[in-house]
């Protein structure tokens, strides 16, 4: 934070150095670069310290000090967010939960497990997998991303369709409130008394505490799997196959759609065996009891080529959905191989009205003369258009933000949502008045009220209250949809 | 109450939708009568009263199908009872989109009964659906055997409305089934008993109607065996959708058990494909026979229905005249242990106990049958059975218990060291306490 | 209220000149963050300057003059092991080893290190490692060092801490060298059986005289599968450890030479048994694509290289595989798994040799901290990863574990020894010559 003076930096500094110790804090400007953004590139902002604690009462010591010296603080950690939400946007503490990654117990028989928050999510499901059990909630980064970052965004993933997302497998948290005392919030018991506080806190995109510990619940893996894969000429046709699908009654574990521009992207990437000359193709995935599930994917396959697919497969092995998975898991970043970068809008749309919203995204992105690539997860009606961009070209970023923020216009008008999974962060503050009015914004500051008093923990966030202090693109400027007229900041 | 503000009232629903005196007698709260019950039809009704009740600082007790109302602490401050049995419309229902929205008014029964007609259901099976609301259900959190595989309210809710107590109409969550867009409102309204807003609408996540549907119950000498049966269950490939286990004293209360040398059963809900259904109770009988049962029932239809009712119904069932109720939660593992001991503590105070639980999530309804004119053996019981609870690191509440019961056994848990922060929302959200005062935990 | 601030662009003469082309390979990364879990130096050190996506912001940082190549900035990039892992899960195909490369060539030449450092770093790439006669002779000495009794006293005397660090991590590695002869091989040898193909064999530098064993057996191995096998003396050294440690010019000449003798030889594959040759020959089209002359002739030779278990799997030897009863392990060395994308090939074979049994070692795809000369360079990280590498090694309960590199069979070798296990290491090319040669038909 350039307004911190060298000396006050340095005592703040000994003080830090007191708790964690001196390999556990970087302070060097080029270090601290390294931290200006996550997973979305369009935002930056610089730490004072960046902090790697190893314990909760180090996390608890490092929240006090900063209430001492009045210095904001914002827990990180694997940095994949995609909507700038472990940003500093205020400066002062990026306390890194990088160090803290155990996993404390397991407990088999009551399918649960107690995890630190630097845990990386797949490597959970890898620890408990050899007896059978896993850890559902999977989003797409879930190879790095960390189980306290999923509780942050109440991360979703391809398989929440069926099984829910985080909050729903979340039972407790011991949390450092942002006044720096550890409290336990449920535990492993169910249905915990008082207010939800578990669940108003997962999703609360760390601005209501740090939690230290997670106690989440273990599934068994199901008895089989079938992984279907459906090709279409028309992305239109793919999008009438997940209603069809839905409408028969069925519940697919997972239901994503994937389209041309991404399928060669991941082809580039993997050779995942998605076929490049089509328009669409839809991932389908049905899990449980070996019994009936021929059934189920016949259901399926005949309510795709109903709709129009040219082409239904089922994965024939283990090795085969895999890689099928890791095409669909891998697309944000291979964007990378196409355009230098991009931007993921988050919305969701009830099911019903998927081939409306995806003509007027193709539309929204044509009109601003860009491209888009499609992977999303259907079932749910969570879109992911990525609109593709290059940062170097003059004029380019304001045409994206403002196309995204049209994108989610329309996914707010058909009763939809402005995120889906990757949270409000920086990007989409001002983008919440297109779904909430101001009472409920209200209502939600009250309860920041309540847990956040001070303000301090991950300030600049979620609400559109104030101007960013934070760094988009090159210097600071307006967002491009103040602008245009279609939010202002308050 | 003043009479210009109850007249302000009539206006508002008009006079034939406000109840007075002796119309009050189904409102009493644990010994008291309020001083009006209000019947709004629309939400804008709702947010005027409470506009003026809480601009007079007059309490306001929301009411649904009043299936829950025993569970509390007396109130502190009774005013206007607030029924919502009007607002019972079901607003919206897209089947491509496996979501619907209602009313917070809406029993249970009409719900399932609209869903039901386009194939689908909201998959919460709570006690006493043709009375129990949708608004109720969740401020409640209410829930039942199939909590099991298909979750409770938290997992089901995806939006609401609520009238907070300023009279602002407030929404949470949207129509959509995912949504991290600002603060998850929608679980804070979950279990908070009205103190934070009256839920006015709802919208929830649907599921198709199964294709079949179908109970194994297991009868087994010892509640052990039960146990056991449990475990085997959980580590088989079977997906039941729910698993719930009835001590000896429950079946015969509810006139399930066929011997008497049953000392509990297991029962299985399995429903989905006709095809996997058949080879899950198949599979079923297979996996458990190695635990021993002496009983062996596949249920459907009618009688599979019925046998459900009667399970969630327990806490009324179990006895003639049941002298209380306490739903307790403990570890899963810890089920049959802390059932087969707290039988015993019962026994020791000379009264009869019958168990139910939600084996697999450790959820269990302890019913206590009427020990007679003291209540002093009823009073021993449940603070033992608190005593074993919290031995085992879980927690209860005393969910139903005459006055004199609840004025020496606390209804809630203490409050831990989160409870500042519950503190802190409630006078943020309801800052003159006028929303079901003292009833919640902690005295909220 | 600009609180938060990003770096002003340095002034023009901080600007990096000799990061050659790297502005499209940092453009590839999207900055997704993918890649983190499976750096080994972030995954012990839980800082992002450590891992691959901080690496490539540095890199980008000092391309664009943002940041200068300060203290920090060097150590964070001189801690890349460049096993490239990160590479292997790469969705956006970020050519992260040219790029670390190119970033350490940078260091080495803005700051080439204290005068004891660069002393040692004259000794072995230019003096010692393109001459092998030299190299023998290193080596001949070390023998005595090692037998006089010279080393047990050295290392009793803690004479090694006054050594500068690198030097005495050095010594620490030196691999009990087997008695002088293990024999140069032929410059050619004819197939077995009738002629399928002529190879090129790349005898390698340290591969040649400390490992001649393995280069014998892997040579054994081509006259098996039929290929007559050219092993010209003057292919010294390829170049693969100067390039990972920034001394380009060095690495572009011996590239240069080896170009031009296998031209000589012409050879329709180049086999190489150590993984970090083969990756780095593969790149030499990468390495030399400014040079005229050399380019095209790089491209060509680099479509001719093959890892011995690459050509192997499609080319197997002819003849019987005996039985070898031996429960081994495999380490994928990284410059075989992450830099040629050869993964599966060395277990087919290990797989097809009756009574071994191929356990998998967790992390097999981890860098065992040899990496080239880190674990000289970087003593402490290497040592960090070594552990965990032999954790998981013995977690195995094999007797042996198979590898395809010497970096990586010495540090492995060193890491057991540190242990006191007695876990074999052996090359690929040595079980495979065994089980042939216990086979039996017609060994001559």
């Amino acid at each position: 934070m350039a307004t911190l003076t060298e000396s006050r930096k340095n005592t703040l500094r000994r003080a830090i150095q007191a708790i964690v110790g001196k390999s556990a804090v970087v302070s060097d400007p080029e270090e601290l670069l390294v931290y200006e953004s996550d997973g979305l590139t369009l935002f930056r902002a610089l730490a004072d310290f960046v902090v790697f604690p190893t314990s909760t009462e180090q996390v608890a010591a490092l929240v006090r000090l900063a209430n001492q010296e009045g210095l904001p603080f914002v827990a990180r950690g694997a940095g994949t967010g995609l909507s700038g939400g472990c940003l500093p946007a205020e400066g002062g503490l990026v306390i890194s939960l990088s160090r803290m990654t155990r996993i404390v117990e397991v407990d088999y028989d009551n399918q649960l497990a107690v995890v630190e928050p630097g845990l990386v999510n797949l490597h959970l499901s890898w620890a408990v997998g050899p007896r059978g059990y896993y850890y559902a909630p999977d989003p797409s980064s879930q190879q790095a991303c960390t189980i306290g970052g999923n509780i942050a965004n109440n991360s979703g993933g391809p398989h929440t369709l069926k099984y829910g997302v985080t909050t729903n497998h979340v039972l407790g948290l011991e949390v450092v409130l942002p006044d720096g005392e550890v409290v336990w919030l449920g535990g492993k018991m169910r249905d915990p008394q008082g207010y939800d506080l578990v669940g108003i806190f997962v999703g609360s995109e760390g601005t209501f505490g740090i939690a230290t510990k997670i106690v989440v619940r273990l599934l068994r893996k199901p008895q089989a799997v079938k992984t279907i894969l459906a090709v279409f000429d028309e992305i239109e046709k793919a999008s009438e196959a997940v209603s069809a699908i839905i409408g028969r009654g069925l519940v697919p574990a997972a239901l994503e759609m994937i389209d041309q521009v991404t399928i060669q992207a991941v082809e580039d990437a993997f050779g995942c065996g998605y076929p490049r000359d089509a328009a669409a193709a839809l991932l389908i995935e049905l899990d449980g009891l070996a019994a009936g599930i021929d059934a189920q994917a016949e259901r399926v396959g005949a309510a795709c080529v109903e709709a129009g697919a040219r082409e239904v497969r089922t994965a024939k092995d283990e090795a085969e959905r895999q890689l099928l998975w890791k095409g669909r898991k891998s697309a944000f970043g291979a964007y990378g191989r196409v355009s230098p970068a991009y931007l993921v809008m988050d919305g969701v749309i009830p099911r019903t009205k998927l081939p409306y919203v995806l003509r007027r995204v193709n539309e929204i992105v044509a009109a601003a003369n860009l491209r888009v690539g499609n992977v999303f997860h259907a079932g749910d009606g969570n879109l992911h258009p990525n609109i593709l961009y290059d940062p170097r070209r003059p004029g380019e970023e304001e045409r994206v933000v403002q196309a995204g923020a049209e994108i989610l216009k329309v996914c707010a008008e058909v009763g939809g949502s402005i995120s889906g999974e990757h949270g409000i962060g920086l990007e989409k503050m001002d983008y919440m008045p297109f779904i909430f009015s101001p009472a409920d914004l209200a209502t939600m500051h009250r309860v920041k009220e309540a847990f956040n008093p001070r303000g301090l923990c991950n300030p600049g966030k979620i609400f559109p209250t104030k101007k960013s202090c934070v760094e988009v693109g090159p210097a600071y400027r307006a967002h491009p949809i103040e602008e245009q007229g279609l939010a202002q900041r308050f | 109450m003043q009479p210009a503000l109850l007249d302000k009232v009539r206006g508002i629903v008009g006079s034939e939708y406000v109840l007075t005196g002796v119309e009050l007698s189904p409102y009493v709260l644990e010994g008291r009568t309020p001083e009006a019950a209000v019947f709004p039809g629309s939400v804008e009704e709702v947010s005027h009263v409470l506009a003026l009740a809480s601009e007079a600082g007059v309490a306001v007790t929301p009411w649904g199908g009043g299936t829950k109302i025993s569970i509390g602490a007396p109130p502190t401050r009774l005013g206007i009872v607030l029924g919502l049995r009007r607002l019972n419309r079901l607003l919206e229902h897209e089947p491509g989109d496996l979501t619907a929205t209602a009313q917070g008014g809406i029993t249970l029964e009409a719900l399932q009964a609209a869903l039901g007609a386009r194939g689908q259901w909201f998959s919460l099976d709570p006690a006493f659906g043709r009375e129990a609301t949708l608004g109720g259900i969740l401020a409640a959190n209410a829930s039942g055997p199939r909590r099991h595989l298909y979750g409770t309210a938290r997992d089901l809710l995806i939006g609401v409305a609520v009238v907070s107590a300023d009279g602002a109409v407030v929404r949470g969550g949207g129509k959509v089934v995912k949504n991290v867009a600002g603060y998850d409102l929608p679980k804070l309204y979950i279990g908070s008993f009205g103190t934070l807003g009256v839920i006015v609408e709802a919208t929830v996540k649907l599921r198709p109607l199964p294709d079949d549907d179908r109970l194994v119950l297991a009868g087994f000498e010892r509640l052990k065996d039960c146990g056991q049966a449990v475990r085997l269950v959980l580590t088989s490939d079977l997906i039941p959708s729910a698993v719930d286990l009835l001590d000896g004293e429950a079946l015969r209360g509810l006139g399930l058990a066929a011997g008497a040398g049953v000392g509990g059963a297991l029962l299985l809900g399995f429903d989905g494909m006709r095809e996997q259904v058949k080879w899950q109770c198949e599979e079923a009988k297979r996996v458990v026979s190695e635990a021993g049962p002496v009983e062996h029932r596949v249920l459907e239809a009618y009688a599979r229905e019925e046998t459900w009712r009667l399970v969630r119904e327990v806490g009324r069932r179990a006895f003639a005249d049941p002298a209380a109720v306490l739903q307790l939660a403990v570890l899963p593992t810890q089920v049959t242990e802390v059932v087969e001991q707290a039988g015993v503590v019962a026994q020791r105070n000379g009264l009869k106990a019958a168990f139910a639980a939600h084996a697999a999530v450790g959820v269990v309804t302890a019913v206590l049958a009427d020990g007679g004119d003291s209540a002093q053996p009823v009073i021993a019981t449940l603070r033992e059975w608190r005593e074993l609870v919290r031995a085992a690191g879980g927690h209860a509440v005393l969910e139903r218990a005459p006055l004199a019961v609840k004025e020496q056994v606390a209804v809630w848990e203490p409050p831990g060291a989160a409870f500042r922060i519950m503190e802190r929302i409630k006078a943020q959200l309801d800052p003159k306490g006028v929303l079901n005062p003292g009833r919640f935990v902690g005295g909220i | 209220m600009a609180h938060a601030s990003t770096l002003e662009p340095l002034a023009s003469p901080h600007r990096l000149t000799m990061l050659e082309g790297v502005d499209e390979g940092v453009n590839t990364c999207v900055h997704c963050g993918l890649c983190l879990s499976y750096c080994p130096t972030y995954s012990e050190l839980g800082t992002e300057m450590d891992s691959p996506r901080g690496r490539i912001f540095l890199i980008a940082s000092l391309a664009e003059g943002r940041i200068a190549l300060t203290d920090s900035v060097v150590s964070h990039l001189s801690l890349c092991l460049d096993c490239r892992a990160c590479e292997s899960v790469c969705p956006s195909g970020v050519p992260y080893g040219r790029l670390i490369e190119a970033a350490k060539a940078e260091i080495e030449r803005q700051r080439p290190g204290g005068p004891l450092r660069r002393l040692f770093r004259w000794v072995n790439f230019d003096l010692l490692l393109p001459r092998p006669r030299l190299l023998g002779l290193a080596a001949s000495a070390l023998r005595l060092y090692q037998r006089s009794g010279l080393q047990r006293l050295v290392r009793a005397t803690g004479l090694l801490r006054l050594l500068p660090g690198t030097l005495s991590a050095w010594e620490a590695l030196l691999p009990e060298l087997p008695p002088w002869g293990g024999g140069t091989l032929p410059e050619h040898v004819p197939a077995r059986g009738a002629v399928r193909a002529r190879v090129g064999f790349v005898e390698g530098c340290v591969q040649r005289v400390v490992f001649g064993a393995h280069n014998q057996a892997s040579v054994r191995l081509l006259a098996r599968s039929g290929a007559e096998v050219r092993i010209p003396r003057e292919a010294a050294c390829c170049g693969a450890l100067h390039a990972h440690a920034g001394e380009r010019q060095r690495a572009r000449a011996l590239a240069r030479k080896m170009i031009e003798v296998f031209e000589r030889a012409s050879v329709e594959a180049i086999i190489v048994n150590a993984a970090g040759c083969g990756a780095h020959m593969k790149a030499y089209g990468h390495l030399l694509r400014d040079d005229a002359v050399y380019h095209a002739r790089a491209e060509r030779f680099a479509a001719k290289v093959r890892d011995l278990s690459e050509y192997l799997a499609q080319r197997p030897p002819v003849g019987a595989l005996g039985r070898l009863p031996l429960t081994v392990t495999y380490h994928d060395p990284c410059h075989l798994v992450h830099g040629q994308k050869v993964r599966v090939q060395a277990r087919q074979l290990l797989q097809a040799v009756p009574g071994l049994q191929l356990v998998e070692l967790k992390e097999a795809d981890w860098c065992c901290g040899s990496a080239g000369i880190y674990n000289l360079t970087q003593p402490e990280m290497a040592g960090r990863l070594l552990e965990r590498k032999v954790n998981h090694l013995l977690a195995t309960g094999a007797e042996a574990v198979v590898t395809a590199n010497p970096g990586c069979i010495i540090q492995l070798a060193l890491g057991l020894r540190a242990r006191g296990s007695a876990m074999k290491v052996l090359h690929l090319g040595e079980v495979l010559d065994e089980a042939y040669r216990r086979g039996g038909v017609g060994e001559g």
